[in-house]
């Protein structure tokens, strides 16, 4: 019977096809606009944590405040505390960094110069294009030498290696400093973009460049095993137990990306509601027409009771016929949906993910507006008069 | 015996406006298996309702109806739709067949409520009462695709299939030129003989007598009160 349901459902859908697509162009857009927001929301958001974890994910940058209580707490010394105090922290590397500009020959360039120690290139997994980062006595000895983003080498030597070079780096006046090393292009950081910075000695920044009174950012990396959301927490609430939660900022790449997700989901199932208003629209059309069916056919409703159809079959029939046309118009409002994610991923250069759990849903969901707006006028055609729907032209 | 119609003090009363119309005013007659009887009268005599109360399309003010013995006062409508599709075989006067669907499917359409049919045996047996009136050969034609008198073919193929108690018809000829009619008669005696109980419902003197047996009603009685 179900099965003949769905033969007679189709038949009624072929033979006024012009009106079974407008009627169904509600819950199509209505599918097709919530697959395509979900399914652009999971790529975003895929591609926005990839991003952010390709910079790092188990590091953290912690920068103190500029109020006095600082100065003493975060010291040079203040990365040792750290890695005492907590297992779950591998590395603390002190970090300074300001805005410079610097010139060879007659190229002049602004950069971001950052000083800071000699394992920070190890650390942070700096490749080297030419020569080599500074060493422990160039540091100690504050020495002037510098390592180029790959953007800087390029703009200021085009021709030739820059290392062995010298460059001029303007802080009131300039001073003359050695390359030693020029990076291999590298993805942007939080707080790094590596291509067109500068790197020097901690120290020599610390002397040479600005009277540096605390630290500006500790690099912090998390040892391998723990969860940098986790580690983030615990070391929040260390130091707002040290300093105080105003006196400092704490980002991490792992808590950014989670921050990310949670907007991003935010802001998808907000737009998969509006969605979802458009579908209960659909909804309203497809009982529009259903009642509009049961009413076209009261003829054919009379002859199927005279020949013994039971209130229960004619309302199976009609319900049918509702699920059957908000499915059609599902699985092309998927189509349509995917077609359009599809195209705007491509444009926008993300990854394409369809999402499995939005087709799903998109699915029942067609088939649940089925079978609440196809109830009313199924129920309608069930408690239609035999003789009168029998006589009626 | 008994009667496969029993009907007893039947009243149908319809409220229209302020004042209620006795469209049927104490009816009691009996309708025996293998009868072929004509259910007489003009038009406004209350044959029509005498029609749909033996085909349960309707229910009575009072009195009592038995078909094949079951008694359908209190029943709800799924019970009647039951007792339509298992006991009675309608034939109207303007066919009443599904459009969109062909010949053969009309035919095939009551047993699918009658459940416990197979879907082959379904296909067998609408094919076999198409054939047995005579319309094998146009069975995959839609219903405009045939004339008049083989529209009232597949009809009573239709009411023949589900093997009723009692074949209704309501002026089955009514729609029909003489010539058809007469064969569409000729097909409902060529049933009765084979077994079949027939009632005929008609205004048409001529058809009406050319059954077995007249009940002729007027004004919501019967002329010749039947004899319980």
């Amino acid at each position: 019977m179900f099965f003949e349901n769905v033969k007679l459902a189709l038949k009624a859908m072929k033979g006024n096809k012009m009106r079974t697509i407008l009627s169904l162009l509600g819950i199509i857009i209505g599918v097709a606009s919530v697959i395509t927001i979900l399914n652009l929301g999971n790529s975003a958001t895929g591609s926005i944590t990839s991003s952010i974890s390709s910079s790092g994910y188990n590091i953290l940058y912690l920068s103190p405040g500029s109020g006095s209580r600082n100065t003493d707490t975060f010291n040079e010394l203040f990365g040792q505390t750290l890695t005492e105090n907590f297992e779950e922290i591998d590395t603390v590397m002190p970090t300074v960094s300001s805005s410079t500009r610097i010139r060879q020959g007659n190229e002049i360039t602004s950069c971001q110069i950052m000083g800071v120690e000699t394992d920070y290139g190890n650390n942070m997994d700096c490749e080297l294009e030419y020569g080599s980062w500074f060493d422990y006595t160039d540091n100690i000895f504050k020495r002037q030498v510098v390592v180029l983003g790959s953007e800087i080498a390029e703009s200021l030597f085009p021709a030739c290696d820059a290392v062995g070079n010298y460059v001029s780096i303007f802080r009131n006046q300039s001073k003359r400093y050695l390359v030693v090393g020029v990076l291999a292009e590298k993805d942007s950081t939080l707080s790094t973009s590596y291509n067109t910075s500068i790197f020097i000695p901690y120290n020599t920044f610390a002397q040479r460049f600005q009277n540096v009174s605390s630290v500006g950012t500790y690099v912090i990396t998390v040892a391998e095993g723990y969860d940098p959301v986790k580690v983030t927490d615990k070391l929040t609430e260390y130091l707002d137990n040290l300093v105080g939660s105003d006196n400092y900022s704490l980002m991490s790449s792992a808590s950014l990306a989670e921050m990310a997700s949670s907007i991003t989901g935010t802001l998808s199932s907000f737009l998969a509601a509006i969605g979802g208003i458009s579908l209960l629209v659909g909804g309203i059309g497809i009982m529009n027409i259903m009642l509009v069916s049961v009413a076209e056919r009261t003829k054919e409703i009379g002859i199927r009771k005279a020949l013994g159809a039971p209130p229960r079959i004619i309302k199976g029939q009609f319900l049918t016929e509702a699920i059957t046309l908000t499915l059609t118009g599902g699985i092309l409002g998927i189509g349509l949906g995917i077609g359009i994610s599809r195209i705007v991923t491509g444009m926008a250069g993300w990854t394409f993910s369809v999402s499995l759990s939005a087709c799903i849903l998109s699915v029942a969901f067609s088939m649940a507006i089925g079978v609440f707006f196809g109830l009313y006028p199924a129920a309608k055609a069930a408690k239609m008069d035999p003789i009168e729907s029998l006589n009626y032209e | 015996m008994t009667p496969l119609i029993y009907m007893q003090d039947i009243c149908r009363y319809y409220v229209v406006g302020d004042s209620i119309v006795k469209a049927l005013d104490g009816v009691s007659m009996k309708v025996y298996k293998k009868e072929f009887v004509a259910i007489m009268g003009p038009s406004g005599s209350g044959k029509s309702t005498m029609m749909n109360l033996i085909g349960c399309l309707d229910t009575p003010t009072s009195g009592k109806i038995l078909i094949d013995g079951d008694d359908t006062q209190g029943m709800d409508e799924t019970r009647l739709a039951y007792i339509r599709n298992r006991r009675i075989g309608f034939v109207f006067q303007q066919f009443n067949l599904l459009g969109k669907i062909s010949a053969l499917e009309n035919v095939i359409t009551p047993m699918l409520y009658t459940g416990g049919i197979s879907s082959s045996e379904r296909r067998e047996r609408a094919e076999h009462a198409l054939e047995r009136v005579g319309l094998k050969e146009r069975m995959k034609h839609l219903p405009n695709e045939l004339s008049g008198g083989q529209k009232q073919r597949v009809a009573i193929a239709r009411a023949l299939v589900t093997r009723p108690s009692i074949i209704l018809a309501d002026e089955p000829t009514g729609a029909l030129d003489t010539k058809t009619s007469d064969q569409i008669m000729e097909l409902f005696n060529e049933l009765n003989e084979e077994g079949n109980t027939i009632a005929i419902v008609t205004h048409n003197e001529e058809i009406g007598n050319s059954c077995r047996r007249q009940i002729r009603i007027r004004d919501g009685k019967l002329e010749e009160p039947d004899v319980l």
